[in-house]
Parts: C-alpha cells; structure tokens; sequence
C-alpha cells in the first residue's frame, strides 16, 4: 500500500497567465513566491508553493502529492506498474520546475493527472500574503471523473486513502484526519472542480465572501456549511473556470477504529445545511 | 430611579391582522398563543406572549419593560408624573389582554409608545416554532429617536439602563447582562425601529438567510456580524415595514463594574464586522 503523506500542489494551465496572477494574489490573497514568463507559484502555508499557474491549456492540471521517503516513493511506482498504471519518472527539469527531488505521475481512472513527489520544498520563512484573507493552508482538492467509483477504488487499494462519506456517487476522500484532502465528483468531464484553502474562522469567511462580492467574483455556491464534513464554505470562479472555495471549521475524524463513512442522498441539502443553491452541476 | 428587568413584549397595530400573522407563523417562526378578535398574539420562548398584532394603525405601537411589582410600578408612575409625562394606567381588561398584572403606558421623549408592566405571565407550555428557526426569545428593540443624546439621559437617568457601546451617537443600551435591550437610533420617525429576536446558532441565522431569501422576504441588512455585540445577524422587512432582526451570540456583560462602553463608528464597519452593508435608513449616514 501506497502511503500519501499529504496533499502539496495544484498546477493548473491557463493561456492568460497574467489574469490567473491577478486571481491568485487580488482576489483568493495569497503570495507570489516565483514569477518568470512561464509559471507563477504561490504559497498559502508552510509550503514552499501550493498553487502554480502555468503557460499552457487549461485541460493541463495536475495535483501534487507527497511520498515519503526514496524507498517509499520506488515502492509506489513499482506498485503502481504493477497495477498497469505505467507512471511517467519526472526529468530534472520538471523535478525543479517543481521543487521537488523526484516526481512519478500517472492518470487516475477518471483522466486526472496525478504527480507524486519527493521531498518537496518548504519554506524557513512565514507566510505572509498581501490580503488579510485569513488563509490558513491548502486542504482539497475536488477532481471530476466519468468513474467515480474506479477512481475511489485506485485510492482505497493501492493507496491509503479511506472513504469518509459519499453524497450519491461523490466519494470524499482522507489520507489522515482530516475530513477530506481530495473528493471525487461524478462529471462528464473531468480536471480540477475546485480548489479548497482553509482560513481560520467563521469570520474570515464572511469577510472573504463579502469581499469577493465587492470585487465581482462570481460565488456559485455558498456561505455555507456542509452536512458531511461540517465545513463552513464559499465557493467562487476563478481563471478557467476553475472553481475555488473557502473552508473554516469542520470536524476531523479522530477515530479511524469506529468511523464509517456515511452515505447523503445525492441533493441540494446533502452539499448544504445551510440551504445555499448552486448552478454547478456537481453541486446539486 | 426605574428599575426595568426586562424587556417583555411588543405591541404592533395592522390593517392586515390575516397577513401580519401569517408573516409572523411562516417566515418568522413563531407560535400563536391567543387569538382573539382584533389581536393575534404570538409566543418565542417560555413567556405567554412576545409578540400582539392587533387591528389598528401600523404607527401604533408599544414596546414593554417589566418592573419588579406593584410598588416600583406606582413609583415608576410617579416619578414620571414628577417630570411632566402623560401616566395612563392600564384597566384590568387591558391588563388581561396583556397577561399581565398590571402596567402603566406613556411616550418617551422622542414620542414612543412604552408600557411598564408587572407580573407578566410565564407559560406553562413551552415554546414549539411552526418552522424550525432556532428562536430561542424575543430579546430586544431598536427604537427611534429624534434626539438620541437626550433619549440617552432618560433610559439611563430616569431608567436603569447603562449605555454598553455606542455607534456614533446611537447608544446600545442594557439593563441587565444582555448586550443591549434598547437601542437608539435617529431617525426622523417615531416608532420601533426593529425587533429582535435570539436564534440558537450562527447556523440557524444563515439558514433562515436563505430561507428567507428564497420565500423573497427582503433581507436589508447581513448575514453579518455586529462588531458592538459580538453577535450574527440578519435583518428583514416583516409586515408594515417592520424590520426583524435574528442573532445568535450576544455578548453578555458580566462585571458592570469593569467594563466601559466603547465609541465604534456609524458607518458600515460600526455595524458589520463582515463587510455587509445595511439597507435599513437609520442605519445609514
């Protein structure tokens, strides 16, 4: 079994990358670490960077895990060749475009581009972003699939991941206590939905929700709470289409012995407690 | 000096019994507890009644505080006498409606309608909500004021209230732990200004946010929270153009002796700490 030590990056295509600099660093407030005519990385935590816009197709995207450990890390290319997942051994190029030591990606069931990496780089110096948006850290990302469930079978058998609850076929998935780092949604198509960053409470959120209306973001679900992990959220449009959300609170799931995952009917009410609508398809 | 207890009931006229009613069951979530002809009364928490619309005009109204008993409310009567207010005193019938044992009416500086009453009835039934809003009480009134220094020196001189923050002029005022039971505000109108009512949780607030929201009650101030209070909000137009008020987490003033009233701004960001902007007149500039 493949064990992710936790979630590091997004990296995402986009033909207008100057638009997608503004987004990051006006509207979600988070810190340019590394700007060159081709990418711009940003940071949200501890991390060295944790979203990276690139030159490229928005189709491009890749989410960013962490291995630990050189033999791990060769034990989980091995297994996953083993399981007819061939993943592609990242050159030194790529390797330092991402600050890592070494990167082996494959696609999931769904399309999705997956990259594992070692040793990714964190930074000695405090993040410290232009907006007081209250960003606490990079915490989910939600992938779209055609095959949900093949998907939420790659996880649970060949990696550590468990299920902590499914709203119809949408499957969120933990690799430690925290609720969900990764959830995969039933879709057509198939890439990123949404990016999640943490911010500290209840009123950095509202702040941040009322400040992405003064700045015209369009918020397409939410201020509200969600009846699974119990995570207070907004979710708004970025670049691309991409979708990017907010999230405070929420339970952790402290007791891996007795926690079953739970099953929500698939509806409005089962992505909102609070009664928020949405015209994401994913969402209701 | 008139001690007031607490703030015990509202009394609103309409010209739409039928509809002030409805209004008050289905979107604020209260429960009838009497309805007579002319009156609908309404219960929110362990009280016999918080809330009477009764067949009138919509400028009539009347907002309670309870006195201790008999004695302090024909002190409170003299003393207002003394300093040239009209004193009426309710007749036993009038007492009855209230459920109430007694009570005394008169206008505020400002011309508002208070009634000072004593024993007002607890029910033995508690509370049920025809929706689940979370309501856990009606808790306090927002009056208007067309001189809130003065207004000011009657609640806290002549009455017991202290002032527990103020935003610009417009003072918060308690008269037990509670934040605030009055507030002032200016305005060129006399009459409440809002009323309030506590629900248990933020989440109930932005429930009934989008609850709200979608029946298409117009929702003039939040979800936010205030900045004075420490309280989630949300503001909507009921009946007449009353605002009603939800919010959860009020703070509560426990050592009158160490605390001091703080100066926030009457501007947006004096009355949200979110961002939010009110849509209500006399909380604009």
């Amino acid at each position: 079994m493949i064990t992710i030590d936790q979630l590091r990056y997004v990296r995402l295509g986009t033909r207008d990358l100057p638009a997608a600099v503004d987004f990051a660093g006006r509207v979600l407030g988070l810190q340019l670490v590394d700007r060159s005519d081709e990418a711009a990385c940003f940071r949200s935590d501890m991390r060295d960077h944790t979203l990276v816009f690139f030159r490229g197709e928005p189709t491009e995207r890749a989410v960013g895990f962490e291995i630990h450990g050189q033999a791990q890390f060769e034990a989980a290319v091995a297994e996953l060749s083993r399981n007819g997942l061939e993943a592609a051994v990242g050159t030194q190029e790529e390797c330092a475009a991402r600050k890592v030591r070494a990167l082996a990606s494959f696609r999931d069931p769904g399309g999705n581009v997956i990259e594992l990496v070692l040793r990714p780089l964190n930074s000695g110096w405090r993040y410290f972003p232009t907006r007081d948006a209250g960003i606490v850290g990079l915490t989910g990302v939600a992938l779209r699939s055609r095959d949900v469930p093949a998907c939420e079978a790659l996880w649970t058998a060949l990696f550590n991941g468990r299920v902590s609850d499914w709203v119809g076929e949408t499957a969120f998935l933990r690799f430690d206590q925290s609720h969900h780092c990764l959830a995969y949604y039933p879709s057509a198509g198939r890439g990123v939905l949404a990016i999640e960053f943490g911010v500290e409470n209840v009123d950095l959120l509202m702040q941040n929700n009322y400040f992405l209306q003064s700045a015209q973001v369009r918020i397409v679900h939410g201020p509200g709470r969600r009846p699974t992990s119990n995570q207070i959220f907004v979710t708004f449009a970025g670049p691309d289409d991409t979708l990017f959300s907010f999230v405070a609170e929420g339970d952790e799931i402290a007791d891996e012995a007795t926690h079953r995952p739970r099953q929500f009917p698939r509806s409005r009410s089962s992505f909102c407690a609070w009664g928020s609508e949405s015209d994401v398809p994913e969402f209701c | 000096m008139i001690s007031l207890l607490d703030v015990s009931y509202v009394r609103l006229g309409t010209q739409d019994l039928e509809g002030a009613a409805r209004f008050a069951v289905d979107y604020l979530g209260l429960e009838v507890s009497e309805h007579r002809k002319g009156t609908v009364c309404f219960k929110s928490d362990v009280r016999e009644q918080t809330l009477c619309y009764f067949e009138g005009n919509p400028a009539d109204q009347a907002v309670a505080f309870e006195v201790r008993d008999s004695n302090d409310l024909e002190m409170a009567a003299s003393e207002l006498e003394r300093l040239g207010y009209a004193v009426r005193s309710g007749t036993e019938s009038e007492a009855a409606a209230r459920h109430v044992k007694g009570f005394i009416a008169f206008k505020d500086p400002s011309g508002n309608g208070i009634e000072f009453v004593y024993r007002p009835e607890r029910s033995g039934k508690r509370y049920h909500g025809s929706r689940d809003a979370g309501v856990t009480g009606f808790s306090h009134v927002g009056l208007c004021s067309s001189d809130v220094v003065r207004d000011e020196q009657f609640w806290t001189k002549v009455c017991n209230a202290r002032v527990s923050d103020r935003i610009g002029d417009a003072p918060l005022l308690r008269i037990d732990e509670v934040h605030h039971s009055i507030a002032l505000f200016p305005s060129d109108r006399t009459g409440i200004q809002h009323i309030n009512h506590q629900v248990e949780t933020g989440d109930d607030v932005m429930r009934s946010y989008y609850f709200l929201k979608e029946k298409g009650v117009p929702i003039t101030f939040g979800p936010g929270r205030h900045p004075t209070s420490s309280a989630r909000f949300l503001y909507f137009e009921g009946p007449d153009g009353m605002v009603f008020e939800y919010s959860s987490g009020v703070r509560s003033i426990a050592d009158e002796l160490l605390y001091r009233e703080r100066q926030f701004p009457f501007e947006p960001k004096g009355f949200c700490h979110w961002g939010a902007k009110p849509q209500i007149r006399q909380f604009q500039e």
